[in-house]
């Protein structure tokens, strides 16, 4: 019993860190350079011109922000509430991109490499989504630097 | 999470400030941090602000592509630019492309804010074998408010 309560706490700890390295992750390269991300918001074609700046300009403190609440575990299911609502988000959008036939990269992590395709994003984030759900279920809140 | 994210979004606005209210009132400034022209083969659009292209024209490193309709085009352009239009690109791309080496760095622009002719004349390029494609998302208006060379019948 103790050693399942164990595993269920370290699998939690390296669910809500794993978590929260990749939005920091994703964050810490959109924010170096927001005119590159602005392009490819873009290029999904939904907003008008100011609107893609302005997305770019916040959407990755937003990650960034709540990858390092995961990491050090403080406010993590309201960051992973955020993280969740996010990756619907871009699920939504990325599946418009397909329906439109929009052969674009996703923007998601590096900005102007190698092209990811629309589907394989829809099952990180996919991914995401579920490890956010996960933490939102069972995470209780705790201190700062807790397991 | 409603405080986070007002946070998030307060940070962001007050760390891009410059950027947003030169992006708002359609002048990106000298200081603008550009993307650079990568060597690399990798086959993506790449925006660049109005700095990075005033390089390119002045050194005349890119041949510079008007998307917009050709008689918009005649009315005025980007100095030296050759139109392109979206809606003749089946027509005149063959031309283009005896004219011009794969291997050329290519600055697009349309007509400015919202306009995604450049986009897509610039994703039809990248299908065709074109490596070194640049947005200009300024476009015409941005270059024309910089006082930068035009030519054309209402330069």
């Amino acid at each position: 019993m103790r050693i399942r309560k164990n595993a269920q706490r370290y699998f939690l700890l390296t669910l809500r860190v794993g978590l929260g390295l990749v939005f920091v992750y994703a964050g810490f390269l959109k924010v170096r350079d927001p005119i590159a991300f602005a392009g490819s918001v873009a290029a999904y074609k939904l907003l008008p011109y100011f609107f893609n700046y302005l997305v770019a300009a916040t959407i990755p403190w937003v990650e960034l922000i709540c990858g390092t609440l995961l990491i050090i575990g403080y406010r993590v299911r309201a960051s992973a509430g955020i993280v969740a609502t996010m990756n619907i988000l871009f699920i939504a959008l990325l599946a418009s991109t397909i329906m439109r036939g929009l052969d674009i990269d996703c923007g998601c992590f590096r900005q102007g490499g190698e092209k990811t395709s629309a589907w394989i994003a829809i099952l990180r984030d996919i991914l995401f989504l579920s490890a956010a759900l996960i933490l939102i279920a069972e995470q209780k809140e705790r201190k700062f630097f807790s397991l | 999470m409603t405080v986070i994210v007002l946070l998030a979004v307060t940070i962001g606005i007050i760390w891009n400030y410059r950027l947003l209210r030169d992006v708002y009132t359609g002048k990106l400034s000298e200081g603008t941090p550009a993307p650079k022209i990568s060597a690399s083969p990798a086959a993506v659009l790449i925006p660049a602000g109005l700095a990075q292209v005033k390089e390119l024209h002045d050194k005349k490193e890119a041949v510079f592509i008007d998307a917009r309709e050709s008689s918009v085009y005649s009315r005025g352009h980007i100095q030296g630019a050759t139109s392109l239009p979206l809606a003749a690109l089946d027509s005149d791309l063959q031309a283009f492309m005896e004219k011009v080496p794969y291997e050329t760095n290519l600055v697009i622009y349309c007509s400015g804010y919202g306009c995604h002719d450049s986009k897509d004349v610039g994703n039809r390029l990248l299908q065709k074998g074109f490596r070194q494609i640049l947005i200009f998302d300024g476009g015409y208006p941005e270059w024309k408010d910089a006082g930068l060379p035009i030519e054309g019948a209402n330069q």
